[in-house]
């Protein structure tokens, strides 16, 4: 079988392909380092094709593979993670910042480590927005690699901030990709690119070796065409790193299909649309008209908090301090978007106690939406409010305020896993897209749901066109 | 004083603090977009504020004892 045959193949169909020795890992490898040479600086999705390091983990896998090695599905197939996590071998990593455009780490973020231990080749370092978008840009051109350019209309934004982990996998650049959410960093692209991003647990993966954007809210989690894919790398991602003293010691394995007939109960706050694109509601509407051939669906409310400044206040506080030193240095000044250069300044407006008050009322809102989720596999949502913004326009933030997003406010601030897939188009021909969130630690729920979803539509099969 | 007024005091006094840490390298421009950004902190800052919280709501994240393995 031809490797360039296999772009828009699943990571779970190419692991089979590979097992049964099919499908060369080299080749594989080789197909996907010259699409990503290709075709990544048309969407601005890469920083650095890791070549040498790809080829040689490939001729490893395949050498493995064929001496009757084979470590399990994730084995001789090719990936991109998000520069920002940590590569050694004089690999780049770059964080998207231009003060740091030429940074060499001497080791491996652990997620890297884990990755390379079940035999996936590492092709890319993929393009993100600066800092990971922790300074309070306005616009998608925030990125010494330029702005994110979304595959399906090369006017729109891919982002963010893993915008390079979702043009490439919506591209075929690469099968699967690691990228960050703080909040929305996952999803967000995901959406915007019409492929699927799993949010996992906060302590679900290890953070050691990925930047510090806010250490109360960062998580690590995958890309992939499908929700299945997302659930087969999370598996090899997950657990704990003593080096991470935040990750756990719970179990995740993913099953590709929960039990056949398995039915959900799936929740959806109150006023969930409100706010977004007349498309995105009717998409969702007719997504709930999905769910129901597999599930109830029941209107919930969470009590009145407020959400979103819990969870603003916890990021600005915390990536004001993570990045003191660039602040205070002034070294702001090298970023590449205007306002990313001064608007962190705002941030010593923060006092100590409306910091802490932040980090309490994270504990009530954690307790409440669990009470709220106890019942449900899930609450469903809108992936994004919103078809991806255009190249030359404002981007809308619920960190900033100008978006409201109680489900992204909630989910990162609580720490709780979500799965975003498409689930149509708008009038833009961009993807809009269908999020999935559930309890802490039930990965493996709501990606049964999102998998379910998956399997009654063809959202996931639609690819844009690459001519 | 009421809320709005004492938001907008709340905001000149901060904005004096990063005026005199940060002035110099700040153009009046920039200096415009720093005072919106500090308008929605402490409008956040208040809000949260308002929420009555128990002497034992602790942070959602807590302090753990550190102690390097032998």
């Amino acid at each position: 079988m031809s490797a360039e045959d296999v772009v828009f193949t699943p990571v779970r169909r190419l692991g089979e392909l590979i097992r049964e020795r099919r499908l060369s890992p080299v080749a594989l490898a080789e197909t996907f380092l010259d699409r990503l040479e290709r075709l990544g600086p048309r969407y601005n999705a890469v920083v650095t094709v890791t070549r040498a390091r790809a080829l040689e983990q490939a001729r490893r896998a395949e050498a493995e593979i064929a001496a009757g090695r084979y470590r399990g599905p994730l084995h001789g197939i090719p990936y991109g993670a998000k520069d920002l996590l940590a590569t050694s071998g004089g690999i780049p990593t770059t964080w998207g910042a231009a003060p740091f455009k030429d940074r060499v780490f001497d080791f491996d973020a652990t997620a890297i480590l884990k990755l390379e231990a079940a035999g996936a080749v590492l092709c890319a370092k993929l393009a993100m927005v600066e800092l990971a978008g922790g300074m309070g840009y306005r616009q998608p051109n925030a990125a010494f690699t330029g702005p994110g350019v979304n595959p399906w209309s090369r006017d729109a934004w891919s982002g963010g901030s893993s915008s390079g982990a979702g043009s490439a996998v919506a591209a075929g650049l690469v099968p699967f990709a690691i990228g960050s959410e703080t909040w929305g960093s996952i999803l967000s692209p995901a959406g915007n690119c019409g492929v699927a991003g799993l949010r996992p647990t906060y302590g679900r993966v290890s953070r050691h070796g990925a930047m510090a954007l806010c250490w109360t809210l960062d998580k690590l989690g995958p890309l992939g065409l499908t929700a299945d894919d997302c659930g087969l790398v999370l598996e090899a991602i997950a657990g704990r790193d003593p080096a991470d003293p935040t990750t756990v010691d719970r179990p995740f394995h993913h099953e590709p299909a929960g039990p056949a007939g398995r039915r959900f109960r799936f929740g959806v706050l109150r006023a969930v649309t409100d706010g977004c694109e007349e498309a995105v509601r009717e998409n969702f509407e007719r997504s709930l008209g999905v769910l129901r051939q597999i599930g109830t669906v029941e209107e919930v409310a969470l009590p009145d908090l407020p959400y979103d400044d819990i969870t603003r206040t916890i990021l600005f506080a915390e990536a004001a301090s993570a990045f003191e030193d660039l602040i205070e240095s002034g070294a702001m000044r090298g970023l590449t978007a205007p306002e990313d250069r001064y608007t962190a300044y705002a941030r010593d407006a923060i006092l100590a106690k409306d910091y802490l008050k932040a980090l309490r009322l994270r504990g009530v809102m954690a307790r409440e939406v669990d009470r709220v989720l106890a019942p449900l596999q899930a609450l469903v949502a809108p992936g994004r409010a919103t078809e991806a913004a255009p190249l030359d326009g404002e981007v809308r933030s619920a960190i900033r305020g100008t978006a409201r997003d109680v489900m992204g406010a909630v989910g990162n601030g609580a720490g709780l896993p979500a799965v975003v897939v498409p689930n149509g188009f708008g009038p833009r021909g961009l993807p809009t897209s269908l999020q999935f969130m559930g309890r802490a630690w039930e990965e493996q729920t709501v990606l049964a749901a999102a998998c379910a979803y998956q399997s009654l539509t063809d959202w996931h099969e639609r690819h844009p066109d690459m001519s | 004083m009421s809320e709005s007024e004492a938001v907008r005091a709340e905001v000149e006094t901060m904005l004096g603090l990063v005026r005199e840490r940060y002035g110099s390298r700040l153009s009046a421009e920039e200096l415009d977009s720093v005072r919106t950004a500090i308008e929605g902190i402490v409008q956040a800052a208040h809000v949260l504020r308002a929420v009555r919280l128990a002497n034992a709501d602790e942070p959602g994240q807590p302090f753990a004892a550190y102690r390097a393995d032998p």
